[in-house]
Protein backbone atom coordinates (compact mmCIF):
# COMPACT_ATOMS: atom_id res chain seq x y z
CA UNK A 1 0.00 0.00 0.00
CA UNK A 2 2.73 2.44 0.63
CA UNK A 3 3.78 2.14 -3.02
CA UNK A 4 0.32 2.89 -4.47
CA UNK A 5 -0.31 -0.67 -5.93
CA UNK A 6 -2.95 -0.60 -3.48
CA UNK A 7 -5.68 2.59 -2.99
CA UNK A 8 -6.49 3.12 0.57
CA UNK A 9 -9.83 2.37 -0.39
CA UNK A 10 -8.71 -1.11 -1.25
CA UNK A 11 -7.15 -2.13 2.11
CA UNK A 12 -8.24 -5.06 3.41
CA UNK A 13 -10.52 -5.21 6.40
CA UNK A 14 -8.34 -6.60 8.98
CA UNK A 15 -5.69 -4.08 7.80
CA UNK A 16 -6.75 -1.17 10.75
CA UNK A 17 -6.99 -3.80 13.29
CA UNK A 18 -3.74 -5.47 12.76
CA UNK A 19 -2.68 -1.90 12.98
CA UNK A 20 -4.37 -1.14 16.45
CA UNK A 21 -3.56 -5.03 17.87
CA UNK A 22 0.15 -5.95 16.47
CA UNK A 23 0.46 -9.79 17.49
CA UNK A 24 3.40 -10.06 20.14
CA UNK A 25 5.34 -11.55 17.35
CA UNK A 26 5.49 -10.65 13.75
CA UNK A 27 4.14 -13.69 11.81
CA UNK A 28 7.57 -14.35 10.10
CA UNK A 29 8.80 -17.75 8.89
CA UNK A 30 11.60 -18.97 10.90
CA UNK A 31 13.65 -22.08 9.77
CA UNK A 32 13.87 -24.61 12.90
CA UNK A 33 17.54 -25.56 12.97
CA UNK A 34 17.77 -29.28 12.74
CA UNK A 35 21.21 -29.25 14.58
CA UNK A 36 20.67 -29.61 18.67
CA UNK A 37 23.58 -26.46 19.52
CA UNK A 38 24.82 -27.21 23.13
CA UNK A 39 24.27 -23.65 23.89
CA UNK A 40 20.41 -24.10 24.20
CA UNK A 41 20.14 -27.72 25.50
CA UNK A 42 18.03 -27.24 27.98
CA UNK A 43 15.82 -24.11 27.99
CA UNK A 44 12.81 -25.77 29.04
CA UNK A 45 13.21 -26.79 32.49
CA UNK A 46 12.45 -29.94 33.99
CA UNK A 47 9.45 -29.34 36.64
CA UNK A 48 10.25 -31.40 39.96
CA UNK A 49 9.22 -30.24 43.60
CA UNK A 50 10.63 -31.36 47.26
CA UNK A 51 7.93 -33.45 47.57
CA UNK A 52 9.17 -36.12 44.72
CA UNK A 53 11.20 -37.32 46.60
CA UNK A 54 8.20 -38.47 49.30
CA UNK A 55 6.03 -39.75 46.13
CA UNK A 56 8.94 -41.35 44.75
CA UNK A 57 9.64 -43.60 47.95
CA UNK A 58 5.87 -44.18 48.72
CA UNK A 59 5.20 -45.72 45.10
CA UNK A 60 8.20 -47.70 44.81
CA UNK A 61 6.68 -49.18 49.18
CA UNK A 62 3.18 -48.96 48.44
CA UNK A 63 2.36 -48.87 44.80
CA UNK A 64 -0.37 -46.67 43.80
CA UNK A 65 -2.27 -46.94 47.06
CA UNK A 66 -5.98 -48.75 47.72
CA UNK A 67 -7.97 -46.04 46.48
CA UNK A 68 -8.22 -45.56 42.57
CA UNK A 69 -6.73 -42.80 40.98
CA UNK A 70 -10.27 -40.60 39.82
CA UNK A 71 -9.09 -37.53 37.31
CA UNK A 72 -12.22 -36.50 36.18
CA UNK A 73 -12.88 -34.66 39.44
CA UNK A 74 -10.47 -31.56 39.19
CA UNK A 75 -9.98 -31.40 43.31
CA UNK A 76 -9.44 -35.43 43.48
CA UNK A 77 -6.38 -35.62 46.35
CA UNK A 78 -5.06 -39.51 45.96
CA UNK A 79 -3.99 -41.47 48.75
CA UNK A 80 -0.84 -40.75 47.46
CA UNK A 81 -1.16 -36.73 47.81
CA UNK A 82 -2.90 -37.41 51.21
CA UNK A 83 0.65 -39.12 52.42
CA UNK A 84 2.39 -36.17 50.87
CA UNK A 85 0.43 -33.61 52.88
CA UNK A 86 0.52 -35.44 56.33
CA UNK A 87 4.30 -36.15 55.59
CA UNK A 88 4.59 -32.42 55.03
CA UNK A 89 2.47 -31.66 57.99
CA UNK A 90 4.97 -33.82 60.70
CA UNK A 91 7.96 -32.65 59.06
CA UNK A 92 6.91 -28.98 60.13
CA UNK A 93 5.82 -29.94 63.70
CA UNK A 94 8.90 -31.96 64.75
CA UNK A 95 12.50 -32.45 63.13
CA UNK A 96 13.16 -36.25 62.50
CA UNK A 97 14.60 -38.73 60.18
CA UNK A 98 13.21 -39.34 57.01
CA UNK A 99 12.81 -43.08 56.93
CA UNK A 100 11.12 -42.40 60.98
CA UNK A 101 9.20 -39.87 59.64
CA UNK A 102 8.24 -42.46 56.77
CA UNK A 103 7.04 -44.84 59.61
CA UNK A 104 4.79 -41.70 61.36
CA UNK A 105 2.76 -41.01 58.27
CA UNK A 106 2.17 -44.38 57.64
CA UNK A 107 0.86 -44.86 61.14
CA UNK A 108 -1.11 -42.05 61.02
CA UNK A 109 -2.69 -42.74 57.83
CA UNK A 110 -3.52 -46.00 59.46
CA UNK A 111 -5.64 -44.18 62.13
CA UNK A 112 -7.31 -42.19 59.95
CA UNK A 113 -8.79 -45.44 57.82
CA UNK A 114 -6.21 -45.79 55.45
CA UNK A 115 -5.07 -49.22 55.20
CA UNK A 116 -1.42 -49.05 53.00
CA UNK A 117 -0.28 -52.72 51.29
CA UNK A 118 3.14 -52.19 50.63
CA UNK A 119 4.20 -54.16 47.65
CA UNK A 120 5.62 -57.63 46.81
CA UNK A 121 3.99 -59.05 49.93
CA UNK A 122 1.46 -61.28 49.52
CA UNK A 123 -2.21 -60.72 50.64
CA UNK A 124 -2.33 -62.87 53.98
CA UNK A 125 -4.79 -63.37 55.94
CA UNK A 126 -4.19 -64.98 59.93
CA UNK A 127 -7.40 -66.80 59.70
CA UNK A 128 -6.43 -68.56 56.08
CA UNK A 129 -3.30 -69.68 57.43
CA UNK A 130 -5.13 -71.05 60.53
CA UNK A 131 -7.74 -73.03 58.07
CA UNK A 132 -5.16 -74.44 56.53
CA UNK A 133 -2.87 -75.68 59.39
CA UNK A 134 -6.11 -77.67 61.10
CA UNK A 135 -6.26 -80.26 58.89
CA UNK A 136 -2.22 -81.42 59.28
CA UNK A 137 -2.51 -81.63 62.86
CA UNK A 138 -5.54 -83.78 62.44
CA UNK A 139 -3.65 -86.34 59.41
CA UNK B 1 -17.71 -32.23 0.83
CA UNK B 2 -20.97 -30.55 2.20
CA UNK B 3 -19.07 -27.82 3.42
CA UNK B 4 -17.12 -27.31 0.95
CA UNK B 5 -20.18 -26.60 -1.12
CA UNK B 6 -21.71 -24.36 1.47
CA UNK B 7 -18.38 -22.27 1.27
CA UNK B 8 -18.49 -21.60 -2.31
CA UNK B 9 -22.35 -20.99 -2.41
CA UNK B 10 -22.20 -18.76 0.44
CA UNK B 11 -18.83 -17.27 -0.90
CA UNK B 12 -20.52 -16.13 -3.88
CA UNK B 13 -23.94 -14.69 -2.00
CA UNK B 14 -21.48 -12.70 0.40
CA UNK B 15 -20.20 -10.64 -2.18
CA UNK B 16 -23.30 -9.22 -3.43
CA UNK B 17 -23.87 -8.32 0.14
CA UNK B 18 -21.51 -6.18 0.77
CA UNK B 19 -20.79 -2.96 3.79
CA UNK B 20 -22.71 -0.16 2.68
CA UNK B 21 -21.04 2.43 0.38
CA UNK B 22 -17.05 0.94 -0.06
CA UNK B 23 -16.95 -2.71 -0.75
CA UNK B 24 -13.88 -4.81 0.41
CA UNK B 25 -13.22 -7.32 -2.43
CA UNK B 26 -10.28 -9.51 -2.20
CA UNK B 27 -8.61 -7.96 -5.26
CA UNK B 28 -10.95 -6.57 -6.89
CA UNK B 29 -12.21 -3.18 -6.98
CA UNK B 30 -16.09 -2.11 -7.54
CA UNK B 31 -16.78 1.51 -7.97
CA UNK B 32 -20.11 2.35 -7.16
CA UNK B 33 -21.74 4.62 -9.46
CA UNK B 34 -23.38 6.92 -6.51
CA UNK B 35 -20.54 7.47 -4.84
CA UNK B 36 -20.67 11.43 -5.96
CA UNK B 37 -23.92 12.11 -4.03
CA UNK B 38 -24.05 13.12 -0.76
CA UNK B 39 -26.63 11.26 0.80
CA UNK B 40 -23.82 8.58 -0.18
CA UNK B 41 -20.77 10.05 1.17
CA UNK B 42 -22.83 10.97 4.46
CA UNK B 43 -23.43 7.28 4.84
CA UNK B 44 -19.66 6.75 4.16
CA UNK B 45 -18.61 9.07 7.06
CA UNK B 46 -20.80 7.29 9.75
CA UNK B 47 -19.59 4.12 8.80
CA UNK B 48 -16.23 5.23 9.05
CA UNK B 49 -16.90 6.49 12.15
CA UNK B 50 -19.17 3.40 13.44
CA UNK B 51 -15.70 1.35 12.13
CA UNK B 52 -13.13 3.57 13.79
CA UNK B 53 -14.83 3.70 17.23
CA UNK B 54 -13.82 0.58 18.76
CA UNK B 55 -10.26 0.77 17.77
CA UNK B 56 -9.60 3.06 20.38
CA UNK B 57 -10.02 1.09 23.52
CA UNK B 58 -7.57 -1.94 24.32
CA UNK B 59 -10.42 -4.40 25.14
CA UNK B 60 -13.91 -3.02 23.27
CA UNK B 61 -15.83 -6.32 23.15
CA UNK B 62 -14.59 -7.04 26.56
CA UNK B 63 -13.46 -10.90 25.93
CA UNK B 64 -11.40 -10.89 28.54
CA UNK B 65 -14.01 -11.70 30.66
CA UNK B 66 -14.87 -14.60 28.87
CA UNK B 67 -12.37 -16.95 30.19
CA UNK B 68 -10.23 -17.27 33.11
CA UNK B 69 -6.86 -18.78 33.95
CA UNK B 70 -8.75 -21.47 36.21
CA UNK B 71 -11.08 -21.81 33.15
CA UNK B 72 -8.20 -23.21 31.20
CA UNK B 73 -6.37 -24.97 33.85
CA UNK B 74 -9.55 -27.02 34.28
CA UNK B 75 -10.29 -27.51 30.54
CA UNK B 76 -6.78 -29.05 30.64
CA UNK B 77 -5.32 -26.65 28.02
CA UNK B 78 -1.79 -26.71 29.88
CA UNK B 79 -1.14 -29.91 28.69
CA UNK B 80 1.11 -30.34 25.71
CA UNK B 81 3.05 -33.50 24.30
CA UNK B 82 5.85 -35.20 25.25
CA UNK B 83 9.67 -34.44 25.07
CA UNK B 84 10.54 -36.06 21.62
CA UNK B 85 7.65 -34.36 19.94
CA UNK B 86 8.41 -30.50 20.62
CA UNK B 87 9.07 -28.55 17.96
CA UNK B 88 12.26 -26.13 18.76
CA UNK B 89 9.90 -22.63 18.06
CA UNK B 90 7.39 -23.94 20.89
CA UNK B 91 9.94 -23.66 23.51
CA UNK B 92 9.38 -20.17 24.97
CA UNK B 93 5.45 -20.74 25.29
CA UNK B 94 6.78 -23.85 27.39
CA UNK B 95 6.37 -23.64 31.35
CA UNK B 96 8.29 -26.58 31.68
CA UNK B 97 8.40 -30.53 31.36
CA UNK B 98 7.18 -33.00 34.26
CA UNK B 99 8.23 -36.38 33.48
CA UNK B 100 9.01 -35.63 29.45
CA UNK B 101 5.44 -34.15 29.47
CA UNK B 102 5.66 -30.27 28.33
CA UNK B 103 2.76 -28.20 29.86
CA UNK B 104 2.43 -24.74 28.67
CA UNK B 105 2.77 -21.70 30.39
CA UNK B 106 -1.05 -20.60 30.71
CA UNK B 107 0.12 -16.88 31.84
CA UNK B 108 1.23 -16.82 28.12
CA UNK B 109 -1.68 -18.46 27.15
CA UNK B 110 -4.01 -15.68 28.36
CA UNK B 111 -2.59 -13.26 27.09
CA UNK B 112 -2.47 -14.54 23.55
CA UNK B 113 -5.79 -15.65 23.57
CA UNK B 114 -6.81 -12.33 25.01
CA UNK B 115 -5.29 -10.98 21.71
CA UNK B 116 -6.90 -13.65 19.15
CA UNK B 117 -9.85 -13.43 20.41
CA UNK B 118 -9.83 -9.72 20.73
CA UNK B 119 -8.84 -9.64 16.76
CA UNK B 120 -11.42 -12.15 15.74
CA UNK B 121 -14.15 -9.73 17.31
CA UNK B 122 -13.06 -6.70 15.46
CA UNK B 123 -12.68 -9.11 12.08
CA UNK B 124 -16.37 -9.94 12.71
CA UNK B 125 -17.30 -6.47 13.92
CA UNK B 126 -16.43 -5.19 10.17
CA UNK B 127 -18.18 -7.84 8.83
CA UNK B 128 -15.50 -10.05 7.58
CA UNK B 129 -15.81 -13.39 6.62
CA UNK B 130 -14.04 -15.93 9.30
CA UNK B 131 -13.35 -19.71 8.00
CA UNK B 132 -12.86 -22.57 10.85
CA UNK B 133 -10.65 -25.14 9.51
CA UNK B 134 -9.40 -27.91 11.25
CA UNK B 135 -8.47 -31.33 10.05
CA UNK B 136 -8.90 -33.46 13.06
CA UNK B 137 -12.25 -35.92 12.44
CA UNK B 138 -12.92 -35.99 16.15
CA UNK B 139 -13.82 -32.48 16.08
CA UNK B 140 -14.89 -31.73 12.25
CA UNK B 141 -18.80 -32.32 13.52
CA UNK B 142 -18.29 -29.68 16.77
CA UNK B 143 -16.25 -27.21 14.42
CA UNK B 144 -18.90 -27.33 12.00
CA UNK B 145 -21.97 -26.52 14.22
CA UNK B 146 -19.98 -23.77 15.84
CA UNK B 147 -19.17 -22.21 12.42
CA UNK B 148 -23.21 -22.68 11.61
CA UNK B 149 -24.43 -20.73 15.22
CA UNK B 150 -21.63 -18.02 14.42
CA UNK B 151 -23.32 -17.56 10.92
CA UNK B 152 -19.57 -18.30 10.09
CA UNK B 153 -17.36 -20.70 7.40
CA UNK B 154 -15.65 -23.96 8.07
CA UNK B 155 -13.78 -26.44 6.38
CA UNK B 156 -13.09 -29.48 8.08
CA UNK B 157 -12.48 -31.86 5.09
CA UNK B 158 -9.71 -32.54 2.81
CA UNK B 159 -7.85 -29.08 1.64
CA UNK B 160 -7.36 -28.84 -2.25
CA UNK B 161 -4.35 -27.37 -3.26
CA UNK B 162 -5.72 -24.58 -4.86
CA UNK B 163 -8.78 -23.14 -2.58
CA UNK B 164 -7.34 -19.77 -2.21
CA UNK B 165 -4.39 -19.41 -4.30
CA UNK B 166 -6.13 -20.58 -7.24
CA UNK B 167 -9.47 -19.33 -6.10
CA UNK B 168 -10.89 -17.61 -8.91
CA UNK B 169 -10.04 -20.09 -11.44
CA UNK B 170 -11.86 -22.85 -9.18
CA UNK B 171 -14.76 -20.54 -8.00
CA UNK B 172 -15.02 -18.68 -11.15
CA UNK B 173 -14.34 -14.77 -11.25
CA UNK B 174 -15.01 -12.16 -8.11
CA UNK B 175 -14.83 -14.83 -5.35
CA UNK B 176 -15.04 -12.97 -2.04
CA UNK B 177 -11.78 -15.06 -0.07
CA UNK B 178 -12.15 -15.33 3.71
CA UNK B 179 -10.46 -12.55 6.04
CA UNK B 180 -9.34 -14.05 8.82
CA UNK B 181 -8.85 -18.21 9.05
CA UNK B 182 -8.67 -19.42 12.70
CA UNK B 183 -6.91 -23.26 13.40
CA UNK B 184 -8.34 -25.59 15.95
CA UNK B 185 -5.19 -27.65 14.83
CA UNK B 186 -2.76 -26.35 13.13
CA UNK B 187 -1.73 -30.06 11.52
CA UNK B 188 -3.30 -32.56 9.07
CA UNK B 189 -3.81 -36.14 9.61
CA UNK B 190 0.09 -36.59 8.89
CA UNK B 191 1.22 -34.45 11.30
CA UNK B 192 2.24 -31.81 9.00
CA UNK B 193 1.47 -28.35 9.14
CA UNK B 194 -1.73 -27.58 7.44
CA UNK B 195 -1.71 -26.15 4.16
CA UNK B 196 -4.00 -23.65 4.71
CA UNK B 197 -1.50 -21.64 6.84
CA UNK B 198 1.19 -21.42 4.16
CA UNK B 199 -1.12 -20.16 1.58
CA UNK B 200 -2.82 -17.65 4.07
CA UNK B 201 0.63 -15.95 4.51
CA UNK B 202 0.68 -16.04 1.03
CA UNK B 203 -2.68 -14.55 0.37
CA UNK B 204 -2.07 -11.71 3.01
CA UNK B 205 -5.06 -13.70 5.34
CA UNK B 206 -4.25 -13.31 9.24
CA UNK B 207 -4.57 -16.20 10.67
CA UNK B 208 -5.22 -16.99 14.48
CA UNK B 209 -4.15 -20.87 15.45
CA UNK B 210 -4.39 -23.20 18.29
CA UNK B 211 -0.88 -24.35 18.54
CA UNK B 212 0.03 -27.48 20.22
CA UNK B 213 3.82 -28.32 21.70
CA UNK B 214 4.63 -29.83 18.52
CA UNK B 215 3.45 -27.35 16.07
CA UNK B 216 5.35 -24.83 13.78
CA UNK B 217 3.46 -21.07 15.29
CA UNK B 218 6.43 -18.56 13.06
CA UNK B 219 3.73 -18.18 10.30
CA UNK B 220 0.43 -18.14 12.63
CA UNK B 221 -0.44 -14.30 12.99
CA UNK B 222 -1.82 -14.83 16.32
CA UNK B 223 -0.96 -18.13 18.09
CA UNK B 224 -2.48 -19.49 20.74
CA UNK B 225 -0.10 -21.84 22.49
CA UNK B 226 -2.66 -24.72 24.47
CA UNK B 227 -3.91 -28.21 23.81
CA UNK B 228 -5.47 -29.04 20.40
CA UNK B 229 -5.85 -32.66 21.51
CA UNK B 230 -8.65 -33.29 24.57
CA UNK B 231 -12.24 -32.86 23.72
CA UNK B 232 -12.84 -30.31 27.40
CA UNK B 233 -10.00 -28.02 25.60
CA UNK B 234 -11.17 -27.57 21.80
CA UNK B 235 -15.05 -27.41 22.99
CA UNK B 236 -13.56 -24.67 25.29
CA UNK B 237 -12.20 -22.56 22.39
CA UNK B 238 -15.21 -22.91 19.98
CA UNK B 239 -17.47 -21.77 22.82
CA UNK B 240 -15.07 -18.79 23.33
CA UNK B 241 -14.35 -18.31 19.65
CA UNK B 242 -18.75 -18.57 18.77
CA UNK B 243 -19.15 -15.96 21.86
CA UNK B 244 -16.61 -12.96 20.30
CA UNK B 245 -18.01 -13.36 16.92
CA UNK B 246 -21.81 -13.46 17.62
CA UNK B 247 -21.17 -10.64 20.54
CA UNK B 248 -19.26 -8.47 17.67
CA UNK B 249 -21.79 -8.85 15.31
CA UNK B 250 -24.90 -8.00 17.68
CA UNK B 251 -22.24 -4.65 18.40
CA UNK B 252 -22.42 -3.94 14.73
CA UNK B 253 -26.24 -4.21 14.57
CA UNK B 254 -27.00 -2.15 17.82
CA UNK B 255 -24.62 0.46 16.45
CA UNK B 256 -26.02 0.48 12.87
CA UNK B 257 -29.04 0.82 13.79
CA UNK B 258 -27.85 3.39 16.99
CA UNK B 259 -26.73 5.73 13.66
CA UNK B 260 -29.91 5.46 11.90
CA UNK B 261 -28.29 4.01 9.38
CA UNK B 262 -30.86 1.51 6.96
CA UNK B 263 -32.24 -1.74 8.00
CA UNK B 264 -29.07 -4.22 7.62
CA UNK B 265 -29.75 -6.96 4.69
CA UNK B 266 -31.38 -9.79 5.46
CA UNK B 267 -29.12 -12.45 6.72
CA UNK B 268 -28.60 -15.64 4.79
CA UNK B 269 -28.18 -18.54 6.60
Amino acid sequence: MRSGVLKPAEKPIWYDVYVAYPPKRAPVYVKPLTRPSPKNANTVPEIFYSEDKVRAKFYEQYGTGPRPLDLSKVNFISTCQRFVDRYMELKSHNEQYDTALFEETGKALLQDGIVLRRRGFPVVDSLQVKVVAEPRSVG
Amino acid sequence: MAARALTRGLLGLRHCQAVSGVSYCGGHQYVTAASANSPQLHIDEVTEKILNAPLDKPDFFRVSELFSLKDLFEARVHLGHKKGCRHRLMEPYIYGCRLDHDIIDLDQTVEHLQQALNFTAHIAYRGGVILFVSRRRQYSHLVETTAKDCGEYAHTRYWQGGILTNASIQYGQGVRLPDLIIFLSTLNNVFQQHVAIRDAAKMNIPTVGVVDSNCNPSLITYPVPGNDDTPVAVELYCHLFKMTINRAKNNRKQMDMIHGLSAPSPQSS
